[in-house]
């Protein structure tokens, strides 16, 4: 054991020792080339085409200086004038003004925090990656400084050009993918982390008022253990909530999707294959059609209630307690209590038959020559199923297993389609903070942003909420997909 | 003398009859736990599928709310719901035109992702350059922030752009950043020999002749599941359609959206048994696609390990 985590101490040093090396090479090889580039690489730290002009490369050279001054452009017109407020995020706000002149109100347009916060972020990724491909561009003129020193071919433009769909296809294939990501995903983290660190909320809302930074205030505010803060009682609680219904829901779906998956596969059932597609078929219907279903059917009117109460289970779940004595209907979506159970109930109706799909196809797979071994060793069913199944189930689902446990950290369906609406907290501190007992981290930041405008609070959650997916991510990660462990079954 | 050998005759009799005896219970308890494994899993079956019978029977139902003490509709059968939905659209049902605007959406969002996936598994997969690994790292680490997180972020990014409220939109905000769902494609692409591929490069094959004409003709399964799941994700997504389609116009409306409108705290006494039906349209095709997903899905992994 102590020389595995030596193994695992090792790897993540090499890694980073790795990653810190590649850095060092970067800016060594960009030092080289400025300091041992002739006058083409040297001015090209001034004009972008000047190395490729060097190397009678005029095209690309014209191309790399108009991309030179299109930047210097954009900085002048739009990077310059939004980053001047970036610091402060606006100071004048909108207002209107009486001019005795025209006898009208004139708007005076004040500033808008958020698209100054927007605009300034768009602008330093935009410089950060011109700054790359700066260096780059200096590295490449020395490169091809090089080559001509050697009497190497350099390219002509056609064969540049050509070269985009052999050579450097990659660059073809992922512009286009990789524009998408940093429009869909990259900018919108860095906003998002910019704004947990102001006072963004409804009472800060442009234009008609500005926002401004507050440093770690909105952190602050949200760890505090102590009463005064809504928002550190609720985060606690409903942190609390989240990381139990991961863990249950995670797990009750693992097995019970083993378990569907054995009894199925098991010999002595008829028609495996109509069973099989009886629980597909009620996965296949879209989750927002049978959540909100099953939200009416479990309903404190619904006809569950009317059911049991007829065939007498609400009057025994009185006498036994789990229902409070001045109610007439048992509170499935509607009590704290009830509602956390039934939603674990829910979802291992939704989650099992997707598992079983999955765990049918991994028990297929199990290694014959095991089970016979063990079978010769005189083991039973049972036996066989905790000591040669599940190890390999583990061993095959177990990088899974915590991929689900992260996505049902963020699962939004489940809990926002079967108690929107229709659960409403008696807890008021919890109220205070906008939450309520069933709301796992993100439907409470969904609520936040979509009905309260509180962006501060809901971005502070979701970058708490990133760094609690990727410590368990990473976990996983090291655990199961460090070396040595593929060929355990080979 | 005589005694032991008759003895012996008796011993031996009696373990034939024991064993017949053992042999018959042994049969008989075979028989017994082969019905209580089927009951088992009947009930199992029943539990699952009462909520969709539900749905199937409410739909058919002449009363339009919920029907809180029947099971099966009680004032009768009738088909008006699906004539309602289907032909008749009031200020709350617009069904053809969210069916419309799902399936336009579904369309343009399915082909831009399958060709970023294709494109990114491709790279990641099939070619070696500087800073490969380096994009891998950064495209899992990424993907791990999941999105309804960044939503209000992107939310902005779109309002900023003008594309809130606007299909255009929708497309974007499903298709945009689908490059990093690339890893089951690429797992595909990973089990094609690379032989195949060397073997065309000394053809003098170009990598886009490579990508063109010999992966992707052989990843067709895989190409099928990712063409199905991202054409379905529009279908069932729920989240980014609320926030994005928030003018209140009803025909600019999803399918979702569409839908869960009609459970509001106004409607839903008038509306229930329309949903149903709504809902019920919808799942059958839906429930299609998925069922020759998975099919193509288990093609796709199992294939694609026996040709590695």
């Amino acid at each position: 054991m102590a020389s595995k985590h030596e193994v695992h101490a090792s790897n993540t040093r090499e890694a980073f020792a790795n990653f810190f090396k590649g850095i060092g090479e970067y800016f060594s090889d960009f030092g080289k080339a400025i300091t041992k580039g002739d006058i083409g690489v040297k001015l090209s730290t001034i004009f972008m085409g000047a190395g490729y002009f060097a190397r009678k490369k005029y095209i690309v050279g014209i191309l790399a200086t108009l991309f030179e001054a299109l930047f210097v452009v954009m900085c002048i017109f739009y990077a310059a004038p939004n980053l001047a407020k970036f610091g402060t995020l606006g100071t004048t706000v909108r207002s209107t003004q009486f001019d005795p002149v025209t006898m009208q109100n004139t708007v005076i347009k004040g500033d808008n925090s958020f698209l100054i916060l927007l605009n300034s972020v768009i602008a330093l990724f935009l410089i950060f990656v011109f700054i790359l491909l700066w260096i780059h561009n200096i590295k490449r003129a020395y490169e091809l400084q090089q080559d001509s020193e050697k009497g190497m071919h350099i390219n002509t433009f056609v064969e540049d050009v050509k070269s985009l769909v052999n050579g450097r296809f990659n660059i073809t294939l992922l512009t286009l993918p990789t524009i998408g990501v940093i429009l869909m995903n990259v900018i919108p983290i860095l906003i998002l982390i910019a704004i947990a660190f102001t006072n963004y909320d409804q009472q800060h809302m442009p234009p008609s008022a500005l926002f401004t930074w507050v440093g770690i205030t909105n952190f602050k505010n949200i760890l505090s253990l102590s009463n005064n803060s809504a928002f550190g009682y609720a985060f606690f609680k409903v942190l609390g909530w989240t990381l139990v219904w991961a863990f249950f829901s995670t797990f009750t779906c693992f097995l019970g999707g083993i378990v569907m998956a054995k009894l199925i596969t098991y010999r002595k059932v008829k028609f495996p294959k109509f069973w099989r597609t009886l629980f597909v078929v009620t996965i296949a219907v879209p989750q927002f059609v049978t959540l909100l279903l099953v939200r009416y059917f479990f309903g404190d009117t619904g006809i569950v209630n009317s059911i049991c109460s007829s065939i007498g289970v609400t009057d025994f779940l009185k006498t036994i307690g789990l229902v409070k004595s001045h109610l007439t209907y048992i509170p499935f979506l509607t009590s704290p209590g009830w509602s956390k159970f039934m939603i674990v109930m829910i979802n291992i109706w939704v989650g099992v038959p997707y598992q079983m799909l999955v765990a049918t196809g991994v028990l297929i797979n199990i290694p014959e020559s095991q089970v016979e071994s063990a079978k010769l060793d005189g083991a039973n069913a049972w036996q066989i199923f905790w000591h040669v199944t599940m190890p390999y189930v583990m061993f095959v689902e177990g990088p899974t297993l915590i991929t689900d446990f992260v996505r049902n950290i963020n699962n939004f369906n489940v809990i926002y389609l079967l108690t929107q609406d229709t659960f409403v907290t008696t807890n008021q501190q919890l109220a205070n903070a906008n939450a309520k007992e069933v709301d796992l981290l993100v439907t409470w930041l969904f609520r936040l942003t979509n009905d309260y405008y509180n962006y501060k609070m809901a971005s502070v959650i979701g970058i708490i909420v990133f760094i609690i997916c990727a410590v368990f991510s990473l976990i996983a990660f090291s655990k199961f997909l460090s070396g040595g462990r593929e060929e355990s079954y080979q | 003398m005589e005694n032991t050998i008759n003895d012996k005759v008796i011993s031996k009799n009696d373990t034939l009859a024991e064993k017949e005896l053992k042999l018959r219970s042994k049969k008989k308890s075979e028989l017994a736990s082969t019905i209580i494994i089927n009951v088992l899993i009947a009930i199992f079956a029943l539990i699952w599928i009462i909520p969709i019978v539900w749905l199937l029977v409410t739909a058919f139902s002449k009363y339009r709310g919920i029907d809180t003490a029947h099971f099966f509709p009680a004032q009768g059968w009738t088909l008006d719901n699906f004539k309602i939905v289907l032909f008749e659209p009031d200020s709350v049902v617009q069904y053809m035109a969210w069916f419309k605007n799902t399936l336009v959406i579904a369309i343009f969002s399915c082909i831009i992702s399958t060709v970023f996936v294709l494109m990114v598994s491709y790279v990641f997969s099939c070619m070696r350059f500087r800073g490969r690994q380096a994009m891998m790292k950064f495209s899992i680490i990424l993907n791990m922030f999941p999105g309804v997180l960044s939503m209000i972020a992107v939310y902005f990014v779109m309002k900023q752009l003008g594309l809130t409220n606007s299909h255009v939109g929708m497309v974007i905000v499903y298709s945009a950043g689908s490059g990093l769902g690339y890893l089951i494609c690429k797992g595909f692409m990973d089990t094609i020999p690379t032989s195949i591929r060397e073997a065309a490069r000394l053809d003098g094959a170009s990598e886009a002749e490579i990508f063109f004409k010999i992966i992707l003709p052989l990843s067709k399964p895989i190409i099928v599941y990712t063409v199905i799941s991202a054409f379905l994700a529009p279908w069932a997504d729920f989240v980014f359609a609320k926030l994005m389609l928030n003018s209140g116009i009803s025909s600019d409306w999803t399918v979702a959206i569409g839908l869960y409108n009609m459970l509001g705290k106004d409607l839903k006494s008038h509306y229930f048994s329309i949903f149903c039906a709504g809902g019920l349209l919808i799942s059958i095709p839906i429930s299609a696609l998925f069922v020759l997903m998975q099919k193509y899905y288990v093609e796709g992994v199992t294939g694609g390990a026996s040709k590695g």
